[in-house]
């Protein structure tokens, strides 16, 4: 039955289940917000650093937090290569890159899950950390360690990112290179290399965030495509490029779905982003934040 | 300080379209040089060439620093910029969604340029005082003489010697051309700047240059030696001065 305990332990699971949310979307906003990458791999590449981190923390028993840090580099290389794929063969070439670059990055996207499938099977994997499988409880109130650790780190990743964005050299030609191509040329900035590194650092923290998702719950090859919808809803309703509008965006998401999924029972929840996604689209497509 | 540019039988336009023909002129250090045209003559296309942005299809931009020449012509706008030349560019291109403060800070991306960002930032704050006060507005909220400001000051964060300016005066009320204007002069006598400006107000531009050259459909009609000669010119007094030849 509805009641204002059960509503309350809801909201405040929502907002953690939010900030995480957050992590895992705020790469999505810098290559898809302000690049303008039509970027549908991305929880794909979060689904990749998972299975690292589940990799690395099976054989060498490291945390995975550390194990995503680990990866972070790599996935900062890899960034770096398939944005220059995507720009040598797409963006280069002329306007209609963003209808052919969505073709490109769903065929990226089944590629990365055939491989996982390949190497790991299909069945479920999840890691192994001291604060996994142990619960906060204050009164009749339970919470998850294993939520609080993704929270605190999501919620700083996130600021760690937009304070990075506006207070750093190229943090500020990464958010101009959205708005001004030519004009960022005459200060000395080589737009092309800017995207390049934005779209390397958009995918470094994934390393982080795909850690993040397989401490929240166990992973899948296929899990991705849930979080397609996740990732876009919240960039678009925070308004392309806002990362503090991300995080809003976010526990807004978050919180819907873990109000839905109390009152309603797990299986609308999927659901909750595509209609948010849709009603965000139809009533401001600008964003809650947007330009 | 020498600095010296020199345009030699420059060809440049945008496929088929020939926007220069045959571009031949020279800035001295020190000098304030006006290129006078009505739109689509070219101007904007010669600002490019010089800074990297457009490459010509045949001629020669040399910039001469202290004896040394360089190829502009073969040099990234990056490069460019580090040699100590900006442009202030036609409809001021500012960033519109990032604060005064972010723009101007913009300005000082090249790392030869960060050493003076302090310098730089009190020159354009004492030059536009306005854009102390609004450091925190986001540079596309305000008005356009207050833009234009920013565009000049942001140029000037990158501690240039050639100051390339195309059409300060576009979109702005008589007074407020008038004053960038003159804000332009004041800025080439404090921190001794060369400055090439690219304008269609006539009677503006000559209040602060030393020389001028017009140009007509992507070639040079007109190379005065002095602001008397310029306004004595035929073409001149046809084009912008309503006189009869």
């Amino acid at each position: 039955m509805f009641s204002m305990d059960l509503l309350l332990g809801a909201v405040v699971l929502g907002v953690l289940l939010g900030c995480f949310y957050a992590a895992v979307s705020v790469g999505l906003s810098i290559s898809f917000g302000l690049l303008d990458v039509p970027h549908v791999a991305h929880p794909a590449f979060l689904v990749l650093a998972s299975y690292g981190v589940y990799q690395l923390n099976e054989t060498y028993d490291i945390d995975p937090l550390l194990a995503g840090l680990a990866i972070t580099p790599l996935f900062f290389l890899f960034g770096l290569l398939a944005y220059r794929v995507y720009y040598e063969t797409f963006e280069k070439r002329g306007t209609d890159a963003g209808v052919r670059g969505i073709a490109f990055f769903f065929g990226i996207a089944f590629i990365i899950e055939v491989l996982i499938i390949l190497q790991f099977g299909v069945d479920q994997r999840s890691v192994t950390a001291t604060y996994i499988g142990k619960a906060w409880r204050f009164g009749e109130y339970r919470i998850p360690i294993r939520q609080l650790v993704a929270f605190a780190v999501a919620l700083a990743l996130t600021i760690l990112l937009a304070v990075y964005l506006s207070k750093t050299f190229m943090g500020r030609a990464i958010r101009a290179v959205a708005q001004d191509e030519e004009a960022l040329r005459l200060m000395g900035a080589n737009p092309v290399r800017i995207k390049q590194f934005a779209f390397g650092i958009a995918t470094a923290v994934l390393g982080i965030a795909g850690a993040l998702l397989i401490i929240v719950a166990p992973v899948e090859p296929t899990l991705d495509r849930a979080y397609i919808g996740r990732t876009f809803c919240v960039v678009v309703m925070a308004g392309l490029g806002s990362i503090s509008g991300t995080l809003i965006a976010a526990i807004i998401l978050g919180v819907a779905e873990s109000i839905v999924l109390t009152l309603f029972g797990a299986s609308w929840a999927p659901a909750i982003s595509f209609a948010m996604l849709l009603v965000v689209l139809a009533v401001r497509p600008q964003g809650l934040f947007g330009r | 300080m020498a600095l010296s540019l020199a345009i030699e039988g420059l060809d440049a336009g945008y496929g088929a379209v020939k926007a220069l023909r045959g571009v031949t002129l020279h800035v001295e250090a020190g000098e304030t040089v006006a290129l006078l045209g009505t739109n689509g003559n070219g101007k904007s296309t010669l600002m490019k060439c010089v800074m990297g942005l457009v490459r010509p299809d045949r001629g020669r931009l040399t910039l001469t620093i202290d004896g040394r020449a360089h190829d502009l012509a073969r040099l990234p706008a990056e490069a460019i910029v580090d040699l100590g030349v900006a442009l202030v560019p036609e409809g001021r291109r500012l960033f519109p969604r990032l604060t005064v403060l972010e723009n101007l800070m913009l300005g000082a991306f090249r790392k030869a340029a960060r050493s003076a960002i302090e310098r730089n930032l009190a020159l354009a704050y004492e030059t536009f005082p306005a854009l102390k006060e609004r450091r925190s507005q986001l540079a596309g909220t305000m008005s356009g003489g207050q833009q234009q400001m920013l565009a000049i000051a942001r140029a000037l964060m990158s501690s240039p010697r050639l100051l390339l300016i195309d059409e300060p005066s576009v979109g702005l009320s008589p007074l407020l051309v008038s004053q960038t204007i003159a804000k332009i002069g004041e800025l080439k006598q404090r921190v001794g700047l060369t400055v090439l400006m690219a304008e269609q107000n006539f009677n503006q531009a000559i209040r602060i240059a030393d020389r001028g050259y017009i140009i007509v459909h992507g070639e040079i009609a007109v190379a005065a030696q002095s602001v008397e000669e310029l306004k004595a010119n035929d073409i001149v007094k046809r084009l912008y001065l309503g006189g009869v030849a």
